[in-house]
């Protein structure tokens, strides 16, 4: 054989060739499973390759987190809670930041975790402007920003929901392309971000959009970013705004009525109540109940009475337990939950009846007392049931 | 054998082999996009950063049904009080236990019992009294204990746990489970994060026998360095991180498992709770929700999350894995039996047409077909009638495909999040994946037309126990005495193993025998 013949080419094509001629004696269904089966043996490769890569890859990130943590720890605390307000150039210097300190992704996405951990740790004894001011030298609205740019959906999100975890600063434009996107998402992700740092009214888009789609994950999401705007003095929606527009969501009306419960805005009770009176869909009406009931609104017991005849049976739970929340000391609310006790055949109505009467003031206990006595003996049971310290009484709810 | 029977069964082979593989590799892509879907939007940490803050949580209980469990009870119970998430109780059910599980109970978590007006929203048998703590440490306030007679099945306590849970959805696991500190988030998410309602939630579960628990607490994750736990990890794995996140991202999950899975109580009460007579009571329940749901024509989801949330204690001998793979095979074909009138029911959508006629062709019927192979293949050896250029190229390609479908797996698990911190345990996968075809998957299609034939022909069912080696609070895993010998040693071993295999199967299928005659 000569040179030629021995090189790489020739070789792979004189095995190739071999195994052809081989497997050409076969059936064609061997032949198929034998294509297969060395399809199999490349993949096996390429994805253990692949794996270890992956690995070298987490492992390396892993370290470089480690390292982070020892270097800037201690001082990126001292700065953060520092109540002297610091200039970029002091904090760049007590980090010992290079003078041409770059935006790297690989270096940069190492800076996360450490950060994100500092926040929840610290967030709320920190000098904010501190904090801002340090993500700034760390150019880390830059990184953000570039993650949000690129074409990877994950980088995106992951973007979106890092910012929100260290309060860090991106740009509202940047955010704001993808408030309509296709991506679902993306778009939920997009939005609670103009949500928690938007200045004008973010939550616009919310009542404008027909195809909103508004899970309890979204729930969830926006009454904490709320609760965020509340603690840093910003703006905050007018709720019972959101009930009267159209087209609105159902699930978001519920939301706000929800929001009014619990962020307590009794100036909107009365508005509620003439709600309720209008409202027909069941849930909606629950949350009207349970939100005025929590908000102690007296007025409204007489429309609950009125209501309660005619109501389903999972309203007329929220109804009785709004009741109860109110304790106004009315007796004849008192009196309209006994005969209620008394006519009932359910029997979780029945004990929610009766712990909404054992817990209404001196009265709700004399007639609770009365009911006892009366009550035949297998009844007796619930009565020990509701005096009985240990067992949760929303057990029945 | 006359040549037609062998023609028309070569036939056949070839068939039924394509489809299985072809069906393989439809669900390892269906995987894929579906692990590809939670990795780029799901964010365990945050997600739990939000419901932890959040008063729109909801409550979640938990039930675990507790039968003469004395050498763990304690520490699992504690483990599960020691969890995180707002709002959850624990429901421990002791069915009738003949030791000292209710005392210990009693003792170490302060319990007294309460009138309790037990209402029997689902049929079970009679309840005889429920236990709350005095002590004012606020875990052990969320503990309650239910005290009832005997029912004979996992079932029969986990509907007496259902009628005294008071939160929406709840979770079933059995109490020598160890759930994951997070589970809890982990396991609610989906629920709020669909559009449909979903009824059920699966999560990983994987095997504790080599891991090291501390307190009831995961302390460190290794694979089992028994071969029986070691095969049967791998093969909850590939169950778990393929066929049942497949099967979910179409909506056609067929069991939530037992071991570990969080139900919507509403559903669960409406389509008659866990029946006692079922020996799949899981894959039973699942059905009978989705009956319901079909039939009341609602929309549905049931949903399987790829992280590992539960640690479970795998049957370590051949006697434990006869008699949990014999019920296995029997209640499968039970299930069959009960609900036949579902199977290519338009009216059950996806389960109907595409669930149950998949587990009828390939996890009812494999069992038979794997085993008139065997005798096909004993058959042409006694006629020395075998093509051995065409079989040994057949039995390469599988094998190959076997070791691509581990690979795979090791790479979806890494993708969800490594349940092993050393990337080295996962050679322990590959050394079960070489040798499973060989010792374990024989075995099991053993066990599991002894199910069959057993449900056929009516045989009494014995509840047997759990040998359990029991949890200890040491920084120790239960082998750790033994050296660990590396895979390439421990490969030995199981050769030495298989070899005493038949043996082994032999005695533990004699021991059951005894074990019915005494019950009768």
């Amino acid at each position: 054989m000569d040179y030629y013949v021995l090189s790489r080419y020739a070789y792979w094509k004189y095995y190739f060739l071999i195994l052809y001629y081989r497997l050409a004696e076969y059936p064609p269904a061997i032949r198929v499973w034998v294509i297969f089966g060395a399809i199999s043996l490349v993949l096996i490769v390429a994805i253990v390759i692949g794996n270890l890569a992956r690995s070298v890859r987490t492992v390396a990130d892993a370290r470089g987190v480690e390292h982070n943590y020892k270097q800037y720890w201690d001082k990126m605390k001292e700065i953060a809670l520092e109540p002297r307000t610091l200039e970029p150039l002091e904090i760049s210097a007590a980090l010992e930041l290079p003078k041409n300190f770059k935006m790297h992704e690989y270096t940069h996405r190492r800076y996360v975790p450490m950060l994100i951990d500092m926040y929840r740790q610290f967030g709320e004894q920190m000098n904010k402007i501190n904090w801002q001011r340090m993500l700034q030298v760390l150019k880390m609205p830059i990184y953000f920003e570039e993650q949000v740019r690129s074409r990877n959906t994950r980088k995106r999100i992951v973007a979106f929901k890092n910012v929100a975890d260290m309060d860090a600063n991106l740009k509202e434009a940047v955010a704001s392309r993808y408030l309509f996107a296709k991506d679902r998402k993306l778009q939920n992700n997009a939005r609670l971000h103009a949500a928690r740092f938007g200045t004008s009214y973010p939550f616009k888009v919310l009542l404008e959009d027909p195809n909103l789609v508004f899970t309890d994950e979204m729930v969830v999401k926006f009454h904490n970013v709320l609760v965020y705007r509340q603690q840093n003095g910003m703006s905050m929606p007018n709720f019972i705004h959101w009930c009267n527009r159209t087209p609105i969501n159902e699930e978001l009306r519920i939301f706000a009525i929800n929001e009014i419960r619990l962020f307590h805005r009794r100036e909107d009770c009365a508005e509620m109540l003439s709600m309720l009176i209008n409202s027909r869909d069941e849930r909606f009406s629950c949350a009207l109940i349970k939100a005025l009931g929590a908000m102690e609104y007296v007025p409204a017991e007489k429309e609950f009475c009125r209501r309660y005849l005619s109501a389903s049976y999972t309203e007329r739970q929220e109804l009785a337990e709004a009741l109860g929340a109110i304790n106004s000391g009315n007796p004849k609310v008192l009196q309209f939950l006994e005969d209620d006790f008394m006519q009932t055949t359910d029997y979780v109505t029945r004990m929610m009846l009766l712990r909404v009467i054992h817990n209404y003031g001196t009265i709700g206990q004399e007639a609770y007392q009365r009911l006892k006595e009366d009550a035949p003996k297998e009844f007796a049971i619930y009565f020990e049931h509701i005096e009985c310290d240990l067992i949760d009484s929303r057990r029945y709810a | 054998m006359p040549e037609w029977v062998i023609q028309w069964f070569s036939y056949f082979v070839v068939v039924y082999s394509t489809l299985v593989i072809s069906s393989y590799i439809a669900m390892a892509v269906l995987a894929f996009l579906e692990h590809r879907k939670h990795y780029t939007y799901h964010d365990d940490a945050y997600t739990i950063g939000e419901l932890k803050k959040s008063p729109y949580t909801p409550g979640v209980s938990i039930v675990a049904p507790a039968y003469n469990e004395e050498k763990t009870v304690i520490t699992n119970v504690k483990s599960l009080l020691s969890l995180d998430y707002p709002d959850f109780e624990v429901v421990i059910v002791n069915d009738g236990s003949k030791d000292r599980t209710l005392e210990l109970l009693i003792e170490n978590f302060d319990l007294v019992k309460v009138p309790y007006a037990y209402v029997e929203k689902i049929k079970t048998k009679p309840f005889k009294g429920l236990y709350k703590t005095k002590s004012d440490n606020p875990a052990f306030k969320r503990l309650t204990v239910v005290d009832k007679v005997n029912g004979g099945t996992k079932a029969d306590a986990s509907n007496a746990g259902v009628n005294v849970v008071s939160n929406k959805f709840f979770v079933c696991t059995d109490v020598d489970c160890v759930l994951e500190k997070n589970a809890l988030y982990r396991m609610i998410w989906p629920t709020m994060a669909s559009t449909r309602r979903v009824i059920a939630v699966s999560a990983t579960m994987r095997m504790s026998n080599g891991s090291i628990v501390e307190d009831g607490k995961m302390v460190e994750t290794h694979p089992p360095h028994d071969m029986i736990p070691l095969f049967q990890d791998l093969e909850y794995t590939r169950s778990f991180l393929i066929g049942k996140t497949a099967l979910s991202r179409i909506n056609a999950m067929q069991n939530v498992s037992g071991g570990f899975g969080m139900f919507d109580r509403e559903v669960v009460i409406k389509a008659g709770g866990y029946d006692g007579d079922s020996f799949a009571e899981d894959m039973d329940m699942v059905a009978r929700m989705i009956r319901y749901c079909c039939d009341a024509g609602e929309e549905y989801r049931v949903v399987q999350i790829p992280e590992t949330c539960c640690w479970t204690e795998g049957p370590p001998n051949f006697k434990v894995l006869n008699r949990q793979r014999t019920r296995w095979g029997r209640g499968l074909f039970q299930f069959f039996t009960v609900h036949r009138d579902m199977l290519f029911n338009r009216n059950y959508r996806q389960y109907g047409m595409l669930t149950l006629p998949y587990i009828l062709i390939f996890e009812l019927t494999a069992p038979v077909i794997e085993f008139l192979g065997y005798l096909m293949v004993l058959g042409l050896l006694v006629e020395w009638a075998i093509n051995w250029s065409t079989i040994w190229i057949a039995f390469v390609g599988l094998y190959i495909f076997a070791q691509l479908l581990t690979v795979v797996i090791i790479s979806y698990d890494l993708w969800v999040g490594t349940s092993f911190k050393d990337r080295k345990d996962y050679l322990w996968f590959v050394l079960a994946s070489l040798l499973e075809p060989f010792f374990y998957h024989p075995i099991n299609v053993y066990f599991s037309l002894r199910g069959y034939v057993k449900q056929i022909l009516g045989t009494q069912m014995v509840w047997g126990n759990m040998t359990r080696k029991g949890v200890q609070s040491a920084a120790k895993p239960a082998n750790a005495d033994k050296k660990q010998s590396p895979p390439g040693e421990a490969g030995a071993t199981a050769a030495a193993d298989a070899a005493t295999s038949v043996a082994a199967i032999k005695s533990a299928v004699e021991e059951e025998k005894k074990e019915e005659k005494t019950d009768a």
